[in-house]
């Protein structure tokens, strides 16, 4: 792997940003609606003309298209997102606090995904056919079936609103209260980790089965090694690594599939600001959190493609 | 101490078991404090005095600023900084200031506070909810330190009740365009942006024993059916806009309560400025087209009054049993309509509503359906809210479906909505002739004697159900939901509900 094709990717990542700015900017404007107006009818009735003028001309929205994007990408080459038109809060500043908070969700989700998904699908792999492998099975096609949303509502009405073991959502920071942090993000992190779950059983159980009807697992019984040592130190090590591979890919759709999963519970994560700004027009911060969600997912899939790289040098050069 | 990282998993896996016994009482501690947990619909998109940000972010302005006046449990104006007003000989409003008013730094709220106040809402760079209404005050003048007079352009019968308005506050002079002083009963202590704002008991205000509260911790549940799940968990103890499909769980629950009034109604608006809305027989057609029970039924489960006149409510004076049911349900008479305006044959058209709020898109149905009945075939548009916003201003539609309040319980409140000679607007009518419905209203505000007013809007009532500058369709309830133990709270009638934030200053925990 050379520092050419590192530098060709990167350049290939920050130009797909640069597509992405774009095309989410000029949508944004083209799409019916005032951020100016909106911000100040939200009694129902529209207000003074007067007072919406005067609002357009300080967000700078009486410019020509191409001279606010101009300032946008020229803000964005400086690091500048801009500032919301919703409540003039640096665009920034919001993506700083609201995505430790999704990453988070993302990565407590993951966690439970691996804890649950793996050793499922590992004894399921050993217990083929039988009754646990049937079971879990079942449940995993059910929880793939199930819509995230569904799920979520689900475990409020169960845990908050019928036993009243867990809060029905929200967020407390973690140096404020770390218990009720915890208790908060139990719930919707098992909403995340549903799907992963899932897949993380599937493919762990057919990796396993795929590895243990190959030759080197008979040669470790023959050789009278106890059936725990060939599990863990021979099976399970080759079946692994296409698992990493697909949990490395799921966590970029995860990104996305958060959205819902915060909305749901209320977990203050990059969704509320995002919708939020998508209703009201606020375009520099619409295009700043796509902007940062797309990123992630490019850098994500280029660490994908590097360790793929650095295991097998043949793709550094294809 | 020195903490490993294996205490620090160790703790992190036992937490959610070791907290199970304090979750089965969530509200105690806070509640003990004097602190209620209240769960606001929509996170404040800022907390600027005199910017219409939404009734939610009214709730948190309410405590923390003072006005003149404010409405009291019933509805009726009551002095709040202001202890008195009353017109003078020459048809000026004067208010006599209540004397040991102080701003939270602490400074008294003097007349001078209140001239600069009226004059920045009216200002030139103004961006002020109220500002056309403060730019008839003609000059405002202070003949003694407690006396304030205002001189309108045109005499202004309603003037006391702008300053009821949840975004006519007075401030400290003091004030920046970032730190509003206030005078309210509460102070802004802290928020975490996007979930919660916290405010605390100011022990200056002027009301004594006001606020019974220590403080509240406002958190923002947008989605509707969590704020209700938030509310029956205990994890908070009060929530507004209970959703109607839970209103009925809320009542059923031995720990709740709820408070729900008829204030905001949904109709319909038109567009003026082409066939065939032009045409005041085929908008009146529309109105008696539709059957409004089903609207109450479907959109609202109930918790809701057909609406088959004005928006004028039923025991006030301006009421009448008649005009109130003036476009009753009548498909044979809408027939009859539109046949004399020349669509016997009916005609197709659009009816614009938005499939973001539910309450509109199910309203907009049954109205496709009970138009559809007499020959109206409408093509429903459902964009999202903003679109709907730009389109409804633009007057690029034919009907539409919306839901508003009026500003408050005086049929003047109502002309934000009747008024169709006002700017464009998504929340009324574009461009529909109403000459007489806006002469009676221009007339019932320069008119002080309460009897005339009294005909003078029964005069416009009986004009508008000519002139249809809108269709009503349905009151919907508002409620508050709460814990049986929450107290002292009223929702205010009517158009005011969304004011009710103002009684927080009088809850207190049972």
């Amino acid at each position: 792997m050379s520092v050419t094709w590192l530098a060709r990717k990167l350049t290939v990542v920050a130009g797909l940003a640069w597509l992405v700015a774009t095309i989410v900017f000029l949508a944004l404007h083209m799409v019916p609606g005032d951020p100016a107006e909106l911000l100040l009818s939200t009694g129902g009735v529209s207000p003074d003309p007067a007072s919406v003028a005067e609002l357009r001309e300080k967000l700078g929205l009486e410019r020509p298209l191409f001279v606010q994007y101009a300032a946008f990408i020229s803000g964005l080459l400086r690091g500048d997102l801009g500032t919301s038109l919703i409540d003039d809060y640096p665009v920034i500043s919001e993506i700083a606090l609201r995505l430790p908070r999704t990453l988070e969700l993302i990565a407590a989700g993951s966690v439970i995904a691996i804890l649950v998904g793996v050793p499922a699908g590992v004894f399921a792999a050993l217990d083929r056919g039988g009754a646990f492998d049937r079971a879990a099975s079942a449940v995993t096609a059910l929880l793939l079936a199930v819509p995230v949303f569904v799920l979520g509502t689900l475990l409020v009405l169960l845990f908050a609103q019928t036993l009243r073991i867990m809060p029905a959502g929200g967020f407390v920071p973690f140096a404020q209260d770390p218990v009720q942090h915890l208790k908060l993000l139990i719930l919707p992190a098992i909403a995340i980790a549903k799907g992963l779950a899932a897949v993380l059983f599937r493919m762990t159980r057919a990796a396993m089965l795929d590895a243990l009807a190959n030759d080197y697992v008979r040669t470790a019984r023959a050789k009278g090694l106890s059936p725990t040592r060939v599990i863990v130190v021979h099976v399970l090590r080759n079946a692994l690594n296409p698992v990493v591979t697909v949990l490395g890919l799921q966590m970029g759709t995860l990104l996305g599939g958060t959205v819902l999963v915060e909305y749901v519970f209320n977990w203050p994560g990059m969704s509320t600001p995002l919708l939020r700004a998508v209703e009201g027009r606020d375009y520099p911060m619409v295009v700043g959190i796509v902007l940062t969600i797309s990123v992630l997912f490019l850098l994500l899939n280029l660490v994908v493609e590097l360790v793929h790289a650095l295991l097998d040098p043949r793709v550094a050069h294809s | 101490m020195t903490i490993s990282r294996r205490t620090v998993l160790a703790a992190g896996l036992a937490a959610p078991f070791a907290s199970l016994p304090l979750l089965s009482r969530p509200a105690s501690a806070q509640r003990a404090a004097g602190i209620l947990r209240y769960g606001l619909s929509a996170f404040p998109p800022n907390l600027q005095p005199w910017v219409s940000t939404g009734a939610s972010a009214g709730t948190v302005k309410m405590l923390i600023h003072r006005s003149l006046v404010s409405y009291g449990p019933k509805g009726e104006l009551r002095g709040e900084l202001a202890t008195s007003w009353s017109l003078d000989g020459d048809g000026a409003w004067v208010f006599k200031l209540r004397p040991g008013c102080v701003f939270h730094n602490g400074d008294p709220v003097t007349a001078e506070d209140v001239k600069w106040s009226i004059e920045q809402i009216a200002g030139e760079k103004s961006t002020a909810y109220m500002r056309s209404q403060f730019q008839s005050v003609e000059r405002i003048e202070i003949p003694d330190p407690g006396t304030i007079r205002l001189v309108t352009k045109t005499p202004q019968a309603t003037l006391p009740s702008w300053f009821g308005n949840y975004n006519t506050f007075i401030l400290s002079r003091k004030s920046t365009p970032t730190e509003f002083i206030g005078a309210g009963p509460f102070r802004l202590v802290g928020q975490e942006r996007g979930s919660s704002v916290e405010i605390a008991a100011f022990d200056k205000f002027y009301k004594p024993g006001i606020p019974k509260l220590r403080g509240i911790k406002f958190v923002v549940y947008a989605d509707e059916n969590l704020r209700f799940a938030a509310l029956q968990s205990g994890d908070v103890d009060m929530i507004e806009y209970v959703p109607w499909q839970s209103m009925a769980a809320v009542e059923a629950d031995p720990r709740l309560k709820l408070d729900s009034q008829e204030g905001p109604f949904m109709d319909v608006l038109f567009n003026g400025s082409k066939p065939p809305f032009n045409d005041p027989r085929v908008r009146r057609a529309v109105a008696h087209a539709v059957r409004r029970e089903d609207i109450v039924k479907v959109a609202f489960f109930g918790r809701g009054k057909p609406l088959e006149g004005l928006p004028i409510a039923e025991g006030t004076p301006w009421w009448d049993k008649d005009l109130a049911h003036g476009w009753n349900y009548d498909p044979a008479r809408a027939k009859a309509l539109l046949t004399e305006a020349g669509f016997g044959n009916g005609f197709q058209t659009t009816l614009l509503a938005t499939a973001q709020f539910g309450m509109h898109k199910d309203t907009a149905e049954i109205v496709q359906q009970h138009l559809a009945a007499v020959g109206i075939q409408c093509e429903l548009q459902l964009p999202d809210w903003s679109t709907r916003v730009a389109r409804g201003s633009k007057g690029q539609y034919d009907m539409a479906i919306h839901g508003v309040s009026s500003d408050n319980n005086d049929p003047d409140g109502l002309t934000v909505v009747l008024d169709t000679t006002l700017s464009p607007s998504h929340g009324r009518s574009f461009r529909v002739d109403a000459p007489r419905t806006i002469a009676a209203l221009a007339k019932g505000r320069a008119e002080f004697d309460q009897a005339k007013r009294v005909e003078i809007y029964k005069e416009m009532q009986r004009a508008a159900l000519e002139e249809v500058p809108l269709v009503g369709l349905a009151w919907r309830s508002q409620g508050y939901g709460m814990d049986k133990g929450v107290m002292g709270f009223t929702n205010l009638p009517g158009a005011l509900s969304n004011s009710s934030g103002n009684m927080l200053e009088e809850t207190y925990f049972g």
